[in-house]
């Protein structure tokens, strides 16, 4: 059957409208269910024994004293855990609880339910451990001298047959690093398990993967996977943090072992210990390149440290070495990419996954190579961005629109910000009125970045959507019913606009996330609008072919306004009349074009569906003599492909954008001997309103023909190269090579 | 012990609170108000930001017995029913210019902008960050807060 | 329910408060209560009686001695830095008081309160690692652990935690007085002997009784003081302690020298620190940035770095001197 061709008008709150957030009402009322708001009678708080240590051999758990206390229901360990004994997303290693060892400071050990989240915590310390402490592997070059190996990626890849050696007229070698970041979502990890008649559980969590949750949950309890049923419930942020689980297996088993609904809400603290971070690197590069500034060669070694268990290191690793020398054409290149195990806190998602850390350390590499040719940093970049048609160091050609030279024209075209004018608060220092403009200096720097959008490596990449048209109060109405996560990218938004469009229905609802429907996937790696969104397309479509081969002439109709209408605009019939009592319901399982995986050797393989970029200049003032920075102001420029909704895209921008400062000038998990040192807010340092600057943004909307829409994923690409940006404006103004993250005050002055 | 205070105009009570529990907890888990939220519990973040006797507070690090026979507004207290118009133009504000994402600093930004504006009411944007520099929002890099505030002064 | 057994009491008067914390050992006041339920929560503190001294007529500003102010204990943060006679006096009080914290703490935090802040030392406030503030003779983590941030004037070996306030670097400088009420009567303790240096009893912080509580603040007229002002370098742009602040009052003669200086540091000293051998060291002088540099050589001559904060006596120098210098020109 041919479904009508006829291109979608633009529909009031459909496809590329700035439509509002279906839960932005409930949200700004604080009437949002977020996974810490649940509620149940007769529920029970549970609470978290971790381990103090990062690596020690568990001798005796004694329960006693915590079990005896008036108002605790449960407390369990390992040996409380019925199915598997450890989960994981791509490999099966954490425990659920610790099984005679602990291997990174904060790891589970027991757990325990209580009628009051004080009563659960005061029995939680009533727990004690004996551990023998063993010393703790930290360095990641040590883990890799002991073949501690998570994974090896190797790239390589020559301009001629056989030709292997490096040589070029200009060379230059850096050392970069890159401190540990935290997602710092607001909403902490929490939710809430009930424990069902039928002997499974339901629970409602935030994350960011309810399918591959239920499956970790269900193999962990020893219950077929219908029997532990998720829903989604608010989710206050995620950045990666929300891929791998927390609290999931705990308040479930807590549940069904009391037999009452199970709350758990982690504090600030615990979230630190509750969540992967982003991996710590090392990376060392060389450039070679010709005295005009076009490069010859990239070497790269890579070093991320992977932590405790493997969480998404594997994939992380990938990303690093496959983009790790940036969107430019570089003939030969041999990257090799390591992920290792410590006994660090694990590692894993965090927007940018993997090719933050490349970028930083690549594009402090272009601006050494700009500096040693004597080119315009910019121009060393425009000749030699990539392009439609390139070949990235994998062998992967570039099928799709590549606008680098374009978005750094952008970003460099900007009007530059005045300086500053006598209001103290537009100075470094800002309202503590540390300068008068002595020492200020300012500094323009630019970066650019590229990231894969959706999962790579051959990942069986899908998601499902159930798109149900039936007349409700008299109007057509739609019902989408997905397991995508909304964690407040504007998910829901995007589904309800999709099917306005598809279906040329105004009211359209968006069901609740829920595992009743097929799996989505994450709701990472820039993914969900490309994904789910190409589901609901797919599964609106499917529900308008149906509908229209009622009327029988579906080639030449559309749907529009609730009405289906021929090809010169007549009116054939209302939906209302076309469906009567009736539901038209299609459900579709949507697949992006596969890709290959890499080979182990060269590194070589199609294994990316689409890639993405953004271009920064960051604009700064440096107290050169105090070290303070003031960013004047961050430019970005994006190609989106199609802004399905440029309000939300922008926002996208602007919060990838900060996150990508913040880890420039302040963001550090800092871990000394294995042990997390500043695990809250007044110690991890996040960007408040005043070190954030304006942010200017450029969207192009070069549509990708292999992409729903034409739309390119959004999430990642800004928080990639803003940090290096801000790091080369500071460079410029101080001359300081800076090769690690964040940059502190000590760094710059002294 | 027992609370009693008065919540967005009605006179709350509540039984059994164990001194050491915050305001936070009180309003969340005992009378049934989660919209002052729990972010960091350290009065690091603001998102917990209540009016207390008038003045915003961080709901967290005030203790239950503080708040006996005190007034309190929530964000649930700032508009005066329920749907997109009867909202606070401040909540309209955000929910115009997409100042709201993930959502979970809204509502103790919301409270805190509805002081701001109370205070003085055309706010220069330095202004604005000055006032808002307790109120950590992890998603939208505060420019589209910015509109927000700027949009919500301006109506 | 088993919770921490923990009675809250408000108090409705001095001496009923008074009353109530002397006759019980694990009693503490309850002011503002910023820090204080942070840290109960964090189990750092563990009171089994809270007296909540809200209630108490302590919130008012007053005159006293041709031109001082009188500020009770329960004035809160915000209404000091805003309060008029504040701004006028000592504008540089009002600038410290608007740089701590955030504008909802202080709308809670009191003046009293403020004395009483504990440190931001994360050893301290983990709850778990030696510390010999929170357990005396546990040993003192941050000697050898993460330091960037401590201190580095009137450490000792048992204790190098930073005294965080902003407020109490303006207090020292001005010569405030501490009046206290407690269950032997008043007293008025000066400024700089009511922050006690850790030495070898880093728990004991301050020279007050148990269940002496702080009624007011006295802050001495001071000309000078008029021009005074208070500056904060700091990792975070708002909403953050302290790397070095310089509270500043000058006067300089006719013939160019230093005639008057009051000059405090925040986020270097383990309480807030007068600078007293860099006054001593100028007055007199000519206010020439030489001087003012030695002056600042003279008040670090003692400094006792770890590698990860010996930068700050680097950048306190320097902050020193931009702020004198700025003050004279």
């Amino acid at each position: 059957m041919t479904v009508s061709t006829v291109a979608p008008a633009t529909v009031e709150g459909g496809v590329g409208t700035s439509a509002r957030r279906p839960d932005g009402i409930l949200k700004v009322a604080g009437e949002f269910a977020y996974s810490s708001d649940l509620w149940a009678d007769e529920m029970l708080w549970g609470a978290t024994v971790r381990s103090p240590h990062p690596s020690a051999e568990i001798r005796a758990i004694d329960i006693t004293a915590a079990v005896a206390l008036p108002g605790v229901y449960a407390v369990l360990t390992a040996a409380d855990v019925p199915g598997a004994r450890h989960y994981g997303l791509e490999v099966v290693d954490q425990p659920v609880l610790a099984i005679d060892e602990v291997r990174y400071e904060g790891e589970p050990v027991a757990i325990v339910a209580a009628d009051h989240p004080e009563t659960a915590r005061r029995a939680a310390a009533r727990i004690t451990v004996e551990y023998a402490v063993r010393a703790p592997v930290t360095d990641p070059e040590d883990a890799l001298s002991r073949g501690d190996l998570v994974r090896h990626v190797p790239v390589r890849r020559f301009a001629s047959a056989g030709g292997t050696a490096l040589t070029a007229d200009v060379v230059v070698t850096g050392t970069y690093e890159v401190g540990m970041q935290d997602q710092a979502f607001l909403g902490p990890e929490s939710g809430l398990a009930v424990p069902a008649e039928d002997g499974g559980i339901d629970l409602f969590v935030a994350t960011q993967w309810l399918h591959v949750d239920q499956k970790q949950v269900a193999a962990c309890l020893g219950l077929p996977a219908e029997k532990v049923r998720l829903s989604l419930a608010g989710v206050g942020g995620a950045f990666g943090a929300r891929e791998d689980l927390s609290m999931q297996v705990h308040a479930s088993l807590l549940a069904l072992h009391t037999g009452k609904p199970v709350k758990m809400v982690y504090g600030r603290e615990e979230s630190f210990f509750g969540h992967v971070h982003r991996h710590p690197a090392r990376l060392s590069y060389e450039h070679g390149a010709t005295r005009d500034g076009k490069l010859l060669y990239v070497k790269a070694r890579i070093v991320l440290d992977g932590g405790a268990y493997t969480s998404s290191t594997p994939a992380v690793v990938a990303n690093a070495a496959t983009l790790g020398v940036g969107p430019y054409d570089v003939p030969t290149v041999v990257v090799e990419a390591y992920g290792v195990y410590t006994n660090n806190p694990p590692c894993g998602a965090m927007r940018g996954f993997g090719a933050v850390q490349a970028c930083f350390a690549y594009e402090s590499q272009m601006d050494k190579l700009a500096a040693e040719v004597g080119l315009d940093p910019v121009e060393l970049r425009r000749r030699n961005a990539m392009t439609t048609g390139s070949v990235m160091p994998t062998g992967q050609l570039v099928h799709g629109p590549a606008p680098v030279a374009d978005l750094l024209a952008l970003v460099r075209d900007r009007p530059l910000p005045p300086a500053a004018t006598g209001d103290p608060r537009e100075r470094p220092g800002g309202v503590a009125n540390t300068t008068r403009g002595e020492g200020v200096v300012r500094g323009v720097g630019y970066a650019i970045g590229i990231k894969n959008v959706c999962f790579s490596e051959g990942f069986d990449d899908f998601a499902t959507a159930r798109v149900r048209l039936s007349v409700v109060g008299g109007e057509p109405a739609v019902l989408v019913h997905t397991a995508a996560a909304e964690v407040g990218q504007g998910l829901v938004t995007v589904q309800a606009q999709i099917a306005r469009t598809e279906l040329g229905v105004t009211k359209v609802t968006v069901a609740t996330a829920d595992t009743s429907v097929g799996s989505a996937g994450s709701s990472s790696a820039s993914r969900q609008t490309y994904m789910t969104g190409g589901a609901v397309r797919a599964a609106c479509q499917a529900v308008k072919a149906t509908v229209l081969a009622r009327v029988g002439r579906a080639g030449e109709l559309a749907l529009v306004d609730g009405k289906v209408v021929a090809s010169d605009g007549a009116v054939v019939a209302s939906l209302v009349d076309l469906l009567g009592n009736d539901v038209v319901e299609e459900t579709v399982e949507w697949r992006h074009k596969p890709t290959r995986p890499l080979d182990p050797v060269t590194g070589q393989g199609d294994a990316h569906v689409q890639y993405a970029f953004a271009a920064h200049r960051a604009v700064v003032d440096v107290d050169t003599e105090l070290g303070l920075v003031r960013v004047v102001e961050i430019a970005t420029a994006q190609d989106v492909g199609k802004a399905v909704n440029p309000q939300a895209v922008v926002g996208q921008i602007q919060g990838g954008t900060a996150q990508g400062l913040g880890l420039a000038v302040m963001e550090e998990v800092q871990v000394v001997d294995g042990v997390i040192r500043n695990p809250s807010f007044t110690d991890y340092l996040i960007p408040t309103i005043l070190d954030m600057p304006p942010m200017a943004v450029d969207v192009l909307e070069m549509g990708d023909p292999d992409a729903p829409y034409g739309l390119r994923g959004v999430g990642e690409p800004p928080t990639i190269s803003s940090t290096p940006a801000v790091v080369a404006a500071i460079r410029a103004a101080t001359g300081r090579p800076l090769t690690r993250v964040p940059v502190r005050p000590e760094h710059i002055a002294l | 012990m027992r609370v009693t205070c008065v919540v967005n105009g009605e006179t709350r009570e509540a039984d059994d609170v164990w001194p050491g529990e915050s305001l936070l907890f009180v309003l969340r888990e005992r009378l049934g108000l989660p919209g002052a939220k729990n972010a960091c519990e350290q009065g690091e973040c603001g998102s917990c930001t209540v009016y207390l006797d008038g003045q915003p507070v961080c709901a967290c690090l005030v203790a239950a017995g503080q708040a006996q026979g005190r007034t309190v507004t929530t964000v649930e207290g700032l508009a005066p029913g329920s749907g997109e118009e009867q909202l606070d133009r401040v909540q309209r504000a955000f929910l115009a210019t997409g100042a709201v994402q993930c959502g979970f600093c809204t509502p103790g930004l919301i409270v805190a902008v509805h002081d701001l504006l109370a205070r003085d009411p055309a706010p220069s944007d330095p202004d604005i960050r000055e006032a808002l520099a307790g109120n950590l929002c992890r998603c939208t890099g505060y420019e589209k807060i910015m509109e927000a505030v700027r949009l919500a002064a301006t109506s | 329910m088993t919770m921490r057994p923990i009675t809250f009491f408000r108090a409705g008067s001095i001496d009923e408060a008074v009353a109530a914390v002397s006759s019980h050992p694990d009693s503490a006041f309850l002011a503002g209560g910023t820090t204080e339920i942070d840290l109960l929560r964090l189990n750092v503190v563990q009171p089994t009686l809270l007296v909540d001294v809200n209630d108490l007529p302590l919130t008012y500003l007053e005159d006293v001695d041709d031109g001082g102010v009188r500020i009770g204990a329960m004035a809160r943060m915000s209404d000091v830095a805003r309060a008029p006679r504040i701004v006028e006096r000592y504008p540089g009080m009002s600038q410290a008081l608007l740089l701590g914290a955030s504008e909802q703490l202080r709308n809670m935090a009191s003046m009293g309160g403020n004395m009483c802040q504990r440190t931001r030392c994360s050893y301290f406030r983990d709850g778990q690692s030696p510390c010999n503030k929170r357990e005396p003779g546990s040993g003192c983590s941050a000697l050898t652990g993460i330091n960037r941030g401590h201190a580095v004037l009137g450490t000792s070996e048992q204790c190098i935690a930073t005294h965080p306030s902003d407020v109490a670097v303006a207090l020292v400088a001005l010569d405030a007085m501490i009046r206290t009420i407690g269950p032997d009567g008043t007293n008025a303790i000066p400024i700089e002997r009511f922050f006690l240096r850790p030495a070898d009893t880093p728990s004991i912080e301050h020279p007050l009784a148990h269940g002496e509580l702080i009624v007011a603040i006295d802050v001495p007229a001071l000309p000078v003081a008029r021009t005074s002002r208070y500056v904060k370098h700091r990792d975070r742009a708002s909403y953050e302690f302290a790397l070095v602040s310089v509270f500043s009052a000058m006067r300089v003669d006719d013939a160019g020298n230093v005639a008057e200086l009051r000059l405090a540091l925040g986020g270097v000293g383990t309480v807030p620190w007068r600078a007293h051998r860099a006054e001593e060291a100028l007055i007199g002088r000519p206010a020439t940035p030489e001087n003012f540099a030695a002056a600042a050589d003279a008040e670090f001559a003692d400094a006792r770095t770890t590698p990860m904060n010996e930068f700050m006596v680097t950048f306190a120098k320097r902050a020193i001197v931009r702020e004198l210098s700025e003050v004279t020109s």
